[in-house]
């Protein structure tokens, strides 16, 4: 699959296309490594040095190399935004799983699909881009990442349901932007909160209705 | 896959993201997944360290001459003793093997070249790496725990 | 999506009975559930043949080890 997608660009403030694809090869993630990394690494540094640790990426030393034997299993899908020909952000899901079954209680057990990883390009990030002394360049990958997620719930017959376990600095974009309903912390997974859709909050979710 | 095309739609969520942080408990999972692993990749080159150490006092020679019998350079045995973040590489590795008569590829995960999920392994190599100490002659009991190792590299 | 292939399924009363009864719980169709399912084999199998087991916990933290055969 290869879609044209529309993120915004900050530099001129306007809508530009970019491309989500979902064959995701082991050169994405080495791509990772080579051109995200380096910078992840150095806006660390600059956050540590300034005293402001809580702000550092908990995953900033992550290798998506490590998990190149993930991209044959069947029940994973794995999805990539490119534009101006340099890798905008990535995520992996799960479609089966331990995590793969609702927890609130109006639909608890139901089928759902599981956001394991995202990650968005450093470049794109306010906290760290502020550190470097520079401004984020593109926006709402994230929410075309979580809108695929959706999407490929979707075609999953899992009725657009996703779930997800935040990290403390991200329970804002999936509360307030994605508009996530909060179930409840899961000390499965160091008491990390648990969001999900329920069928009805994807779909506005993905129509941008309130 | 059918996304929004709607500018306004667009519009709203750049406004809400506003470029902010966007991760999940995945990744960090995964982050202490590979530390522990990195761990256990430590206890198993000390293990391998270890073993080098006794075999060369056991055999009572200096660094040079087990550079010499083993056909290594002196200077990477002095990095694998010294260096933990230091690769051996693959041709020492193997020479070493030879020399102790042990499989190249146990020695190869002990040094860190390759990676292993044998549970059994990583314990076998913990309890060796805790169990010499830094003296000059082999004690009696480093000397059975060096022919033990040594036993159970070559039979699993 | 990739291009699909369709098969016949031949299933025992009780086969069709669990996964009439499964698709209902996880409110998919049987198909999907059918597609889950071999997924869902298809990762046991490969974290199985790399050495890794699979154990079930219970609330007492107590493990049992499932074998695939």
């Amino acid at each position: 699959m290869k879609t044209r997608v529309h993120i915004i660009d900050n530099t001129t403030g306007q809508a530009v296309e970019a491309e989500i694809f979902d064959e995701v090869t082991v050169e994405h993630f080495i791509e990772t490594q080579q051109e995200w990394r380096p910078i992840v690494l150095k806006a660390a540094r600059q956050l540590a040095a300034r005293g402001s640790h809580q702000l550092i990426p908990q995953h900033f030393h992550w290798d998506w190399t490590t998990k190149a034997p993930e991209l044959k299993v069947l029940a994973n899908a794995f999805y990539g935004i490119r534009y101006d020909n340099q890798l905008q952000g990535l995520m992996k899901i799960e479609t089966v799983g331990q995590f793969c079954s609702c927890r609130l209680p109006e639909q608890v057990d139901k089928a759902l699909v599981y956001v394991d990883y995202i990650e968005v390009a450093p470049w794109n990030l306010k906290v760290l881009m502020n550190a470097l002394g520079e401004k984020p360049r593109y926006n709402v990958i994230g929410s075309r990442l979580i809108e695929a997620a959706v999407l490929k719930s979707k075609e999953e017959d899992c009725k657009g349901r996703i779930g997800l376990h935040s990290l403390p600095m991200t329970e804002s974009f999936y509360i307030k932007t994605c508009r996530m309903t909060p179930v409840g912390r899961d000390p499965a997974k160091q008491n990390l909160l648990w969001l999900e859709y329920t069928p009805e909050q994807a779909e506005n979710f993905l129509t941008g209705a309130r | 896959m059918k996304f929004n095309s709607d500018p306004a739609w667009l519009k709203k969520q750049a406004s809400l993201e506003d470029n902010c942080f966007v991760s999940v408990g995945g990744l960090v999972s995964a982050v202490e997944d590979l530390e522990q692993q990195t761990q256990q990749a430590t206890a198993s080159r000390t293990a391998f360290v270890k073993l080098l150490n006794l075999t060369r006092r056991e055999h009572k020679l200096t660094w040079e001459q087990f550079s010499q019998k083993l056909d290594v350079d002196l200077a990477e045995l002095m990095e694998i003793e010294n260096d933990e973040s230091y690769k051996p590489t693959p041709r020492t590795v193997t020479k070493i093997a030879h020399f102790l008569h042990v499989p190249a590829e146990k020695l190869f995960i002990l040094s860190g070249l390759a990676r292993v999920h044998d549970r059994y392994f990583k314990e076998a190599a913990l309890r060796f790496a805790a169990r010499s100490q830094p003296v000059k002659e082999l004690s009696s009991e480093e000397h059975e725990a060096l022919k033990e190792y040594v036993k159970f590299l070559c039979e699993r | 999506m990739a291009d699909k292939r369709t098969m016949t399924l031949n299933l025992t009363d009780q086969e069709m009975s669990l996964l009439e009864e499964l698709s209902a719980r996880k409110d998919v169709s049987k198909t999907a559930l059918l597609r889950q399912a071999l997924r869902l084999y298809q990762m046991v199998e490969a974290r199985l043949s790399r050495g890794e087991k699979l154990f079930f916990e219970d609330e007492e933290k107590k493990k049992a080890e499932l074998m695939v055969v």
